[in-house]
């Protein structure tokens, strides 16, 4: 910051330049600040209890520790793993097929809502719906239209998943078909194609890899979310686990607990992996090299 | 993909003689088509899926549903409703603050650019992915057998739910900075705190932001679920409705949390376009 050579300078010149303002994100922060303050006046925890993180749960969290360690082949506790495996697996169930209803749902509603492939007014409704649908937790949708129709269990899971999921998908899939090129668009306009073949042959082809992707990103949220929708009877590993904090059984719970983050976390990598491939393409670093190849002919 | 359509619709004469011969469809898009349709098949079988409630059984949904179109407005006026409400806010906001404040020294311990050392670097990776593991609400029920009073266990479940997220998104937006004023700062002798502060954290900082109102959005809608589990907030109220059966009651409370929620949902989006 000081002088430089070039600019011969006068004791008047060498003032360092005025940082910008701050007066913005002050005042920002003071508001933030200033909300935050009234929440914790207002609600009325019992701040006091904070203290049972370090006097009770270490000890809840050791009895969950020996439920896990237990040798899992001896009787009691080889159920207990099998059947929350099962149950798990049911979770995974409904998250898939959720995810799949989620998905030719909101297929067709993407193009509805996509501002270059529907009329404007068209767009403005469909978003809004798609809104309207992001506001309703999965498990409220479960609880008050799914379990009166489809009865408990993991169908009327499944399809609170699906409808649930048609918000998200709707919305992040209309925002792909925006972003497409307008080439072959225009040239299947040129040679005469109707609406519905320039979407098949122009808008599909382009968009399709990256709504996959966001179909298996939905499908990673939906198995946190059908890993609790059991808790109102829905189906999956959320009924066991309601029923043994009911219960205090802190051995199944951690183990319990153990099944759900293994499973989460394996299929998570897994489904992670799929979604890379599937936007990057085949043999990702070979295209890439081919391509600059090309370009430096 | 694409592979029949275009010989069906040729034109009268045969098609040109130099017309490239389609590529048969790849072995790995057929073997993963076969996969999906096999994982497809289990799981529809697994949780015996069928549409058939929607025509056969509607009836029995439809006496529920169509309270649903009738809602009892005038709970909405009474004080346990207002105070619900207000609670979830309440708590999403605390909950926001410090899951966000905790997830930014996680997010920086959690990105190669900005780790220690490499054991910290993968342990904060792997802490953070079994954070984000558990569901919301199994955190709410761990709080809730662990300290007992809602609010503070809605707060406390939400806030390990939000450092899993944010640390996570925002560990990836710090891989991508520019690794120029990070040279500069250590070149001019700056402490590991200093390069954090002055040359990573600026680069970020609109991208951090933007993951805080996310979660925001996220943390309303869950903590009005959080209280079907005694973790405060509205859910208490959804869950004693739904017990006591009164469906018109709970349509009023439902439509007028999906209000809440697009509405804030709404206010929040817009700062986060500003920000980004």
């Amino acid at each position: 910051m000081s002088a430089r050579k070039t600019h011969p300078p006068t004791q008047e010149s060498t003032t360092r330049p005025r940082p910008p303002s701050k007066v913005r994100s002050t005042v920002w922060l003071l508001v933030s600040a200033l909300i935050v303050l009234f929440a914790i006046w207002q609600v009325n925890a019992d701040w006091s209890r904070f203290a049972n993180i370090f006097t009770e749960a270490p000890r809840y969290i050791a009895l969950m520790g020996q439920g896990v360690i237990e040798n899992p082949f001896t009787m009691p506790w080889s159920e207990y793993w099998t059947k929350s495996l099962a149950l798990m697996i049911e979770s995974l169930q409904m998250a898939w097929i959720g995810t799949l209803i989620g998905a030719v749902l909101s297929f067709p509603v993407s193009f509805l809502a996509a501002s270059n492939t529907a009329p404007r007014v068209v767009v403005i409704v469909t978003r809004q719906v798609l809104n309207i649908i992001r506001a309703v937790p999965e498990i409220v949708l479960a609880l008050v239209f799914m379990i009166p129709i489809f009865g408990l269990g993991p169908l009327a899971g499944a399809m609170a998943l699906g409808v649930g999921s048609v918000g998200t998908l709707g919305k992040l899939s209309s925002e792909a078909i925006e972003g497409i090129d307008r080439g072959p668009l225009e040239a299947l306009d040129a040679a005469g194609a109707s609406k519905l073949q320039q979407l098949r042959w122009a808008v599909v082809p382009q968009v399709l890899p990256e709504i996959v992707a966001f179909w298996l990103y939905r499908f990673e949220i939906n198995i946190r979310a059908g890993a609790i929708l059991g808790i109102v009877g829905a189906g999956g590993i959320g009924s066991i686990l309601d029923q043994l904090f009911n219960a205090r059984e802190w051995g199944r719970i951690g183990l319990t607990l153990v099944v759900i983050i293994v499973v989460t976390v394996i299929v998570d990598q897994i489904s992670a992996k799929v979604r890379q491939r599937i936007i990057a393409g085949p043999g990702a670093p070979a295209a890439a090299k081919q391509v600059r190849e090309r370009v430096a002919v | 993909m694409s592979t029949p359509a275009t010989t069906d619709r040729a034109p009268t004469d045969q098609p040109p003689a130099d017309r490239p011969v389609k590529p048969p469809p790849s072995i790995g898009t057929v073997v993963g088509l076969l996969v999906f349709a096999a994982i497809s098949v289990y799981a529809a079988i697994g949780i015996e899926f069928t549409l058939r409630p929607l025509w056969e059984d509607v009836n029995r949904g439809r006496e529920i549903v169509a309270r649903y179109f009738d809602p009892n407005w005038a709970i909405l006026t009474r004080p346990a409703v207002r105070e619900g409400f207000l609670e979830t806010l309440y708590i999403a906001i605390i909950a926001t603050l410090v899951g966000c404040l905790i997830a930014l020294v996680c997010a920086m311990l959690a990105s190669k650019v900005s780790a220690p050392n490499t054991p910290v670097y993968r342990i904060t990776k792997f802490v953070l992915s079994v954070l984000r593991s558990l569901p919301d609400l199994a955190w709410g029920l761990l709080f809730v057998a662990f300290v007992v009073n809602p609010q503070l266990s809605g707060v406390l479940a939400l806030t390990m739910f939000n450092i899993g997220i944010v640390a996570k998104l925002t560990s990836e937006s710090i891989d991508a900075v520019e690794r120029g004023p990070i040279e500069a700062v250590e070149a001019a002798g700056g402490s590991r705190f200093q390069r954090g502060r002055y040359a990573v954290l600026p680069q970020v900082a609109p991208n951090y932001l933007s993951y805080c109102f996310y979660v925001f959005e996220i943390n309303i809608r869950a903590s009005a679920v959080l209280g079907m589990i005694g973790a405060g907030g509205i859910g208490t109220v959804i869950n004693i409705l739904v017990s006591r059966l009164q469906h018109e009651d709970l349509a009023a409370v439902v439509y007028a949390l999906v209000v809440v929620v697009f509405i804030l949902d709404q206010a929040s989006r817009a700062v986060r376009r500003r920000l980004t």
